[in-house]
């Protein structure tokens, strides 16, 4: 099967904002009526397409605002490009920020549960990966405290665990996710090399372009909206430092 | 290459259609059965109330006949009666009759003779027919006199009352001779329900209907093209485990840091009607048979309702984070908030069952059909709670204007005032209320013992059904935009 794994297709996203963004319904209706209801258009994209094969790493570069963020976001399904499409063959794992669903009131194995089941695992899994989960994060300890008691270094060890997990059809990262000490992030960075390694499609976004040589068969350059060169590593690399 | 309709999936899916057919028909055959006579009869609308009483009529003795002419539109005549005067007491003798003629035919219909005696100023006479006497539905709308006659001297003889006021298509004679007013007496009766009569047709119609839409589904999806309807029940139950997560989440917030956790959702109801009860029951007792049985439903349901909606209307913003950084269909949100206030409503109604048995309200199996109610004030929660979430992320203002609007909603609602103490014209006022129509019948089933009209069914379902709709578009419409917005 030669189908791309990942398809772009002509992807153009607009913001509208307006200058003080309304927030209240009254606010609403009295700007409205003073006929000041005037939108300010924000191109984050522009008519972007591209194609990611199987077992393919392509990593995105460029400046902050350059619309990496937002491509990422569309391609997860969290964003509606407002034209153009996105065509995935697989399941999706972002890791765009770990731990977004725990609940802090809640003890560190219903999170484990909780997270597993927003990161779109299925009951079974979650059950059967629960002691390599625990075993990976290091917190046996504390597994049944609620996580508010947590410090913040294991808070991340536990949502990086339950999020490396699996073995995704199509990864999205942002950054490397190199989280606790020293130890720890060896550890993980270790796991997270693994994981882009191990036969998966991966996007991965990063600022380090070092990492980005290691890593990728290819790279893409975005600059405001745009792609302004995709293509072998080496090339785009070599021109982005310019 | 000739494909199959027939592979182990596509028979899965027709067994599961087969299933649901099943429940429907099931769940619409046993509504019927349990309602029993309220799905057939209904007190007739062409009642003939009784007038108040303002004068005699004549004396009625041997040589006197007092008719009066009338026809009324009941399908099932039950009783008519006349109310009776007896010039202050006196003692009268003899004996009256009474006797229901058709006027086509002079036949007699129905007659009754009584002592005049054992008699006392304005009591009221029936005359009532045999349940199987067929007459009783024969003479729907025909010209029908009510004669009078007796055999008592004059000065011992009693007087029917009547009333000044003239009403259509009656006319009052004394021996023959017309005379201005109105005779005494009230007719009363039941009418078929249209709905109960033609009940099996219906239910066929719609069972022949429903199957046709479920095999068109089926054949879609067997052939191999892509069904919105089976892709959407099998995402839905793709996000089972997620839909259980989020509900044990929100259980477990709810309660985590209470002492008295699974408790509150006991005592709530039971304190909210204990103060209303106090409050209260001097205005209303006296009008209601059982005061406290009466508010702990409306609460308990109300309770059910407001909770619902404040939980869903921040079941979007409240989730920015995740929402912002995972994929999920959006309107797993409500539906989970919404869910996991059934939880509670369940826990609320052991209170309610017991406030009611300790009043002493006599269960029937009607109370089965309570749930119907429920069913649809839970499907209103959730259209309204999709409107209110789509509502909040736009304008952070919707809480302020819901809380305003809540309060009202509550003070709109008969939950601890009864309907009767609005003057009539008002009536509409919570007619178009749905909560009345869920609360009221809800109590109807429950303390009433009998079933609501069909009419109650079909207005309920729709009142509900529409405001699904409605949230459903809205939500639908907006929820690409909810992320610019968070």
């Amino acid at each position: 099967m030669n189908e791309p794994m990942i398809e772009v297709k002509n992807v153009t996203m607009r913001f509208k904002y307006n200058n003080d963004k309304i927030l209240s319904l009254k606010e609403f209706v009295t700007t409205a009526l003073r006929g000041k209801l005037h939108y300010n258009e924000f191109v984050a994209l522009e008519d972007i397409s591209f194609s990611v094969g199987r077992g393919e790493t392509l990593g995105l570069i460029g400046r902050n605002g350059a619309g990496k963020s937002t491509l990422l976001k569309i391609i997860a399904g969290i964003m509606k490009p407002t034209s153009g499409s996105v065509i995935s063959r697989g399941r999706i794992v972002p890791m765009l920020e770990l731990g977004s669903g725990f609940d802090y009131d809640l003890t560190g194995r219903e999170n484990i549960f909780l997270n597993g089941a927003i990161l779109g695992y299925d009951e079974k899994f979650v059950k059967s990966k629960y002691d390599e989960i625990v075993a990976f994060s290091e917190i046996e300890k504390f597994i049944d405290t609620p996580i508010r008691n947590y410090s913040s270094g294991m808070l991340m060890r536990l949502a990086f665990s339950v999020a490396t997990v699996v073995n995704p059809e199509i990864l999205i990262v942002d950054e490397i996710l190199a989280v606790g000490d020293a130890a720890f992030q060896k550890k993980s960075q270790k796991r997270m090399m693994e994981l882009m390694g191990g036969g998966t499609t991966v996007l991965f976004v990063s600022h380090n372009l070092a990492k980005i040589r290691e890593m990728c068969n290819r790279v893409a350059w975005f600059d405001s909206g745009h792609i302004r060169m995709i293509g072998d590593t080496k090339d785009v690399c070599d021109a982005y430092r310019l | 290459m000739k494909k199959t309709l027939f592979t182990p999936a596509t028979i899965k899916t027709a067994k599961i259609m087969i299933g649901v057919l099943l429940a429907y028909v099931l769940i619409v055959a046993g509504i019927y059965f349990i309602a029993g006579d309220a799905f057939k009869y209904r007190d007739s609308r062409s009642n003939i109330e009784m007038p108040a009483a303002e004068a005699n009529v004549a004396e009625l003795t041997y040589d006197t006949v007092i008719e009066e002419n009338f026809s009324a539109f009941i399908h099932r005549y039950d009783t008519v009666s006349v109310v009776w005067g007896t010039y202050y007491n006196r003692p009268n003798e003899g004996t009256a009759k009474m006797e229901l003629i058709t006027r086509s035919n002079g036949a007699v219909v129905l007659s009754k003779t009584f002592d005049v005696s054992a008699l006392k100023d304005g009591d009221v006479v029936s005359m009532s027919f045999d349940p199987s006497d067929p007459m009783r539905e024969a003479i729907v709308n025909e010209a029908l006199c009510l004669r009078l006659s007796a055999t008592s001297e004059y000065g011992s003889a009693v007087t029917p009352m009547m009333s000044s006021a003239e009403a259509a298509g009656r006319e009052l004679f004394v021996n023959g001779e017309r005379i201005a007013g109105t005779l005494c007496f009230s007719a009363t009766g039941t009418d078929y329900i249209w709905i109960g009569t033609h009940y099996w047709t219906i239910v066929g119609i719609s069972t022949a209907v429903f199957a046709l839409v479920l095999a068109g589904i089926w054949l879609i999806h067997a052939s191999g093209k892509k069904s919105y309807t089976v892709t959407a029940v099998k995402s839905f139950a793709g996000y089972g485990f997620l839909i259980k997560q989020l509900v044990a989440r929100d259980f477990k917030r709810k309660y985590k840091r209470s002492v008295l956790g699974v408790l509150w959702s006991f005592m709530n109801p039971l304190l909210t009607m204990l103060v209303q009860y106090f409050v209260f029951s001097n205005l209303f007792h006296s009008a209601i048979e059982n005061y406290p049985a009466y508010l702990v439903v409306g609460v308990v349901c109300f309770n059910f309702f407001s909770e619902t909606c404040s939980m869903a209307l921040t079941s979007i913003s409240g989730n920015s984070r995740l929402i912002k950084k995972v994929y999920i269909p959006k309107y797993i949100y409500p539906m989970t908030t919404v869910m996991s206030s059934i939880i509670n409503f369940g826990i609320s109604l052991i209170p309610m069952l017991i406030v009611c048995i300790i009043t002493g309200v006599h269960f029937k199996i009607s109370v089965i059909l309570s749930l119907f109610f429920f069913v649809c004030l839970t499907v209103f929660c959730m259209g309204l709670g999709l409107l209110l979430s789509s509502m909040m992320v736009f304008f952070q203002d919707t809480k302020y204007i819901w809380r305003v609007l809540s309060m009202m909603w509550m003070y709109a609602t008969p939950i601890f005032w009864i309907p009767s103490i609005l003057p009539e014209q008002y009536a509409f006022l919570f007619q178009c209320n749905p909560l009345y129509h869920f609360i009221n019948n809800a109590r109807i089933c429950i303390l009433g013992g009998v079933s609501p009209e069909p009419s109650a069914y079909f207005w309920s379902a729709l009142f509900a059904l529409i405001m699904l709709l409605f949230g459903a578009l809205v939500f639908k419409k907006t929820q690409d935009k909810f992320i610019m917005h968070l």
